[in-house]
């Protein structure tokens, strides 16, 4: 294991997907959600080289209406627009998605910086977990880091039943990775560096 | 946020000045330090938390070689500067953030390291960004001794001799740092993590005391070495000559995309100058001591420039013209009539606007905020900034069409199909792993280059959003044309945080990063820019600065613009 910080998390992270293509925006929003999710106490590591590899299979998508469950949508890369255009267009989406995780990020972040009430639900239509006041709950009864296929929207009012929801916190402070994942993760990152130049040189204080 | 409102008691609230006057590169170059900046705000909070520094352990031999603890204790924690003090020789001795050796390295920690920690600390803190360090550290620095001051400073202190004022000045620093690396970089803790540490949780706070303590320990360190050397006929250095000692530093481009990608931040701290700016012109009268201690801050500012040398062409022609413009102001006959007028900082500032370079108008800007601490008090200590991961959902393509006609023009302006608008671009160095800068049709790596292409973004997003139904929701353009999304989220911004963009193309053949550099160094406090070329500069930081002892002091923190005759 390797202690990391929040910062190398969210540095890597967009650099890995960087070297594999992946656009700008979609690879900081996936370096936040792993952040997040770190800060959180979740798993996300294995999730970020799978999805990079996939993607580059093309056995991922970015599309929101053409996903399959053979090419669902690709969480870690366009869960948290996803969940800005459900919010903003206030539509209930249903489709394929690779994992939960990353979307229970971005609801995540969502809820804390916009105070939204979301609500996701899978195919069965039970409760996965829902937004209030800041916070995310997710049904502990489910395993949210497998292929699925889900509805997501805002919501007034909420029917629980007698599910048992844990409220994702903010609880780690040092966080402790595979090294051999976390390795990879920053030999993909070295690939979007430039080797040193005659320009490069003069900027660096000669 | 309503940013033209009033934002205090007086009776006038002078305009902020625009956007588009402010946020261009030559002007932003043009910065001085304020009471904003951090060195100073940093002194404040010293003062305020009562905080004692002292040696902790000091086990250096006479060569200057060995390790050293620097205790600070505040109201609710202690924290340390670790030191190792290393052999190298003076080819190995390089302003290079790239070097590999350096004669001191140093991390700022959370409480004072065990044995055990100061073992672990002793092998990775030499290595810098190789080593492998942990979330106690606050801070990773490392800095060389000056090559054109510290051996001489020491030979004339061993023997009896003060060092002569004009080598103090001309360097104005024992030692240079070239790095001074924070939140959570190389696996050191992150700043989110800080326990809701009230003096930590300030941008920069934990690298500025790094800086201040740096300095304290290189007169220390060479107060020591004179005594080892010379025994009893060995003199300290004096508290005037001291008290003139600040650290250096060489700062390259690593740090000019700082300003990009922290919209919110840089906002906030143009934002809050200019409010600084605005409260102060907004001032209806002025009574006479406080119109003395104007004429006084021109005056400081006039021989600071006079002690000001730099061997840059351009830097030394803007010093000299800066030093006619305050002489001029000096010795205008009205000087004293336009202090007793209603609204007297804004009449003053009128009457000479039109005749002044921007390095002048900027620190007169610097000046007219100095004699008034209290009432930029909550602006000193609210310079911070959440950022935001989401995109604020509301925004539709008419939307943010008109955010770009009103606070884009800028952009709009620049044609981008001409080779001078694409003339370089931004990458991260394998070495270091720093941002630099690449000549696009020279050097390689333009594939991997960094988004800082604003303008460019720009004009592609409205050629695409023209396209697009006026009330489709942005969220909906970003969810089908990711692309879209970086400069997106930049335009939203920019709606409640105009100051969050610089105004200039950043791949333009024009571009000079220095000044990117420059309005950084400001907000940090820097003094005595010394440009090596376009692309770095050597600066000083607490040159004038009172020292740990003296923090107790009254007006402890005014030390704009030191020289050395008025130290």
């Amino acid at each position: 294991m390797i202690t990391v910080s929040l910062n190398e998390i969210y540095s890597e992270t967009y650099k890995a997907l960087r070297s594999v293509n992946i656009e700008w925006s979609l690879a900081k929003d996936c370096a936040n959600k792993a952040k997040w999710l770190a800060q959180h106490g979740q798993n996300f590591l294995e999730q970020i080289l799978k999805t990079a590899v996939l993607y580059q299979k093309h056995d991922i998508t970015i599309s929101i209406n053409e996903n399959t469950n053979e090419k669902p949508v690709a969480s870690a890369l366009v869960a948290l627009l996803l969940v800005e255009y459900v919010s903003a267009n206030r539509i209930t989406w249903e489709g394929y998605i690779d994992s939960t995780k990353f979307l229970l990020a971005a609801m995540g972040i969502i809820a804390e910086e916009q105070h939204i009430y979301l609500i996701l639900e899978n195919e069965k239509k039970e409760l996965v977990a829902f937004t209030k006041n800041k916070t995310i709950y997710v049904n502990s009864n489910l395993d949210t880091n497998v292929k699925s296929y889900c509805f997501l929207k805002k919501y007034d009012f909420i029917k629980k039943k007698n599910i048992k929801f844990t409220s994702l916190k903010k609880n780690k402070d040092i966080i402790r990775l595979n090294d051999k994942c976390w390795d990879q993760l920053k030999s993909m990152a070295f690939k979007t560096y430039v080797p040193e130049s005659e320009t490069s040189k003069s900027g660096a204080g000669y | 946020m309503d940013f033209h409102t009033s934002q205090n008691k007086l009776d006038y609230n002078h305009p902020l000045r625009p956007p588009s006057e402010v946020m261009k590169l030559d002007r932003l170059g043009s910065f001085h330090q304020t009471r904003l900046s951090f060195a100073r705000r940093l002194i404040d909070d010293l003062k305020y938390q009562k905080c004692k520094i002292e040696i902790d352990q000091w086990n250096i031999d006479f060569n200057g070689i060995g390790n050293a603890i620097i205790k600070i204790a505040l109201k609710n924690e202690t924290l340390s500067l670790v030191i190792f003090c290393h052999s190298i020789s003076d080819e190995e001795r390089t302003d290079r953030v790239i070097a590999e050796k350096w004669d001191m390295t140093f991390s700022l920690l959370r409480g004072i390291p065990n044995k055990h920690e100061l073992n672990k600390l002793s092998k990775n803190l030499k290595i810098q960004e190789s080593g492998r360090h942990n979330s106690k550290q606050l801070t990773l620095s490392r800095a060389n001794k000056s090559q054109r001051i510290f051996e001489k400073v020491l030979t004339d202190l061993s023997v009896g001799k003060q060092p002569s004022e004009k080598l103090i000045n001309d360097v104005g620093y024992l030692i240079r740092t070239t790095a001074v690396y924070g939140n959570g970089k190389f696996g050191i803790g992150d700043f989110s993590n800080k326990d809701q540490s009230i003096f930590l949780e300030k941008p920069f706070q934990a690298e500025m005391l790094t800086v201040y303590l740096v300095r304290y320990f290189s007169i220390e360190l060479i107060n020591f070495l004179a005594k080892q050397k010379g025994g009893k006929n060995s003199v300290t250095l004096s508290k005037h000559l001291t008290k003139h000692l600040g650290v250096g530093n060489a700062t390259g481009l690593g740090m000019a995309p700082f300003l990009v990608n922290h919209q919110e931040l840089i906002h906030q701290w143009i934002y809050n100058r200019e409010k600084a700016l605005s409260r102060v012109f907004s001032i209806k009268r002025l009574d006479k001591k406080t119109q003395n201690k104007i004429i006084h801050y021109i005056n400081q500012a006039f021989k600071y420039s006079l002690q000001w040398k730099v061997d840059d062409k351009l830097q030394s022609k803007r010093i000299k013209e800066l030093n006619l413009d305050l002489k001029k102001i000096l010795q205008n006959e009205k000087l004293t009539k336009l202090l007793n007028f209603h609204y007297p900082i804004k009449r003053f500032f009128d009457f000479f606007k039109n005749d002044i370079t921007l390095e002048t108008q900027e620190i007169l800007n610097s000046i007219f905020i100095e004699p008034f601490p209290k009432l930029i008090k909550d602006l000193i200590n609210n310079m911070g900034a959440e950022e935001k991961k989401s995109v604020l959902i509301g925004y539709t393509v008419n939307d943010i069409l008109e955010i770009i006609k009103d606070n884009f023009n800028w952009a709009i302006k620049i044609d981008t199909t001409k080779p001078e608008e694409n003339y370089c671009f931004w990458y991260t160095s394998q070495t270091k792993l720093e941002p630099r800068l690449g000549i696009a049709k020279k050097d390689a790596g333009i594939e991997k280059q960094l988004p800082f292409d604003i303008a460019h973004q720009i004009k592609k997003a409205v050629n695409i959003l023209n396209k697009l139904p006026s009330n489709m929701t942005a969220a909906e353009v970003m969810i089908n044309q990711p692309e879209l999304r970086n400069i997106i989220k930049r335009i939203i911004i920019n709606k409640s945080m105009p100051y969050s963009e610089i105004q200039n193309n950043l791949i333009g053949k024009d571009m000079k990063p220095i000044d990117i550099l420059r309005c950084k160094l400001s907000f940090f406090g820097a003094s005595k820019f010394d440009p090596k070329s376009n692309l770095w500069t050597r600066i000083t930081l607490f040159q004038g600065a009172p020292l740990p002892n003296e923090l107790w002091k009254t007006n402890v923190n005014d030390w704009l613009f030191p020289n050395l005759s008025a130290v």
